[in-house]
């Protein structure tokens, strides 16, 4: 059963933490999965390390496009029969402001999801969800049908 | 306007690549310039892995390497002055995933410069050029009232 039936149940966020617990790069990042409504809600932390412009200071573009990435990935995960991590196809990002050194967060909408791919578009955003920072659409490979 | 030699531009990438925190802490590395493509080299680090089964790197850390390689391929352009260059939009296709264990290499010119915006693409790769495993192209913003001239050492200064 998909996870995002029932998304709302904490034992759905903790499979999805261990999910990205398995996954280096996002443990590195410091990413976390939470509830907010009915979304599952995705957390970047400040942290200095991820700074591309210290004059202002931003945090570096790259930093957030992985972000996203990985969490129109672990999104597409939660809608999965049989979840397993899906393979990317391309990423698209556009910057409309600079990512300020503190949290970013970043919501998805699977829009369309097929047999073997999927899109799904991602918003990141500091202050206000509707002053994003970054918009995204990425394509996956759906790994259980490869 | 004078167009930069090759030292030229390698000392002006590396004070700028080197003044990047995140850049500096994953150890992107100037390769090469070779006119007006640049070259950059990001090590292989098992935390930047996406799959730790395989241990092939995260898609995103291409993104993070392709935004600074492209990016920082502004200033090696022959047709305009060199600027602060925020993204405005990047795009990568995955071609294959990176092998586990190898340094990433990415390399990036401006294709189409034009006052306000630079066009740019790249590619990623791992043993070959003619292997590429990523590519992206994007567009960079010129903000021109930010000179950086003044961090363009004269040939007699470059090493």
């Amino acid at each position: 059963m998909p996870l995002a039936d029932n998304v709302r149940s904490a034992s759905n966020i903790e499979t999805l933490t261990l999910w990205l617990q398995k996954v280096p790069y996002a443990v590195f990042l410091g990413i976390s999965a939470k509830l907010y409504d009915t979304d599952i809600l995705f957390t970047l932390p400040a942290n200095n390390k991820f700074i591309g412009n210290p004059s202002l200071p931003a945090l570096h573009g790259g930093v957030v496009a992985a972000f996203m990435e990985q969490a129109a990935a672990l999104h597409l995960l939660a809608n999965m029969d049989n979840p397993a991590l899906p393979k990317i196809i391309n990423f698209s990002v556009d910057y409309l402001r600079p990512a300020r050194l503190r949290d970013t967060y970043a919501k998805c909408v699977l829009s369309r999801q097929g047999r073997f791919i999927s899109n799904i578009t991602i918003t990141a955003w500091q202050e206000h969800f509707d002053q994003p920072n970054a918009i995204a659409r990425a394509h996956f490979l759906t790994p259980e049908f490869n | 306007m004078p167009v930069l030699s090759n030292s030229q531009k390698y000392n002006l990438v590396k004070i700028m690549n080197d003044h990047i925190p995140h850049a500096a802490l994953l150890g992107i590395q100037v390769e090469r310039i070779d006119g007006e493509e640049l070259t950059l080299k990001l090590p292989y680090q098992t935390v930047l892995v996406g799959d730790s089964d395989a241990g092939t790197l995260h898609g995103g850390v291409l993104s993070v390497l392709l935004d600074q390689t492209l990016g920082m391929a502004t200033v090696c352009c022959d047709t305009t002055e060199p600027s602060v260059t925020p993204t405005l939009d990047l795009r990568v296709d995955h071609l294959c995933v990176a092998p586990p264990g190898m340094d990433v290499f990415a390399s990036a010119r401006v294709y189409k410069a034009t006052r306000k915006i630079l066009f740019v693409e790249g590619i990623a790769y791992c043993e070959s050029k003619e292997k590429p495993i990523a590519r992206a192209t994007g567009s960079w913003v010129r903000v021109a009232d930010v000179d950086l001239s003044w961090l363009v050492a004269s040939d007699n200064d470059a090493v």
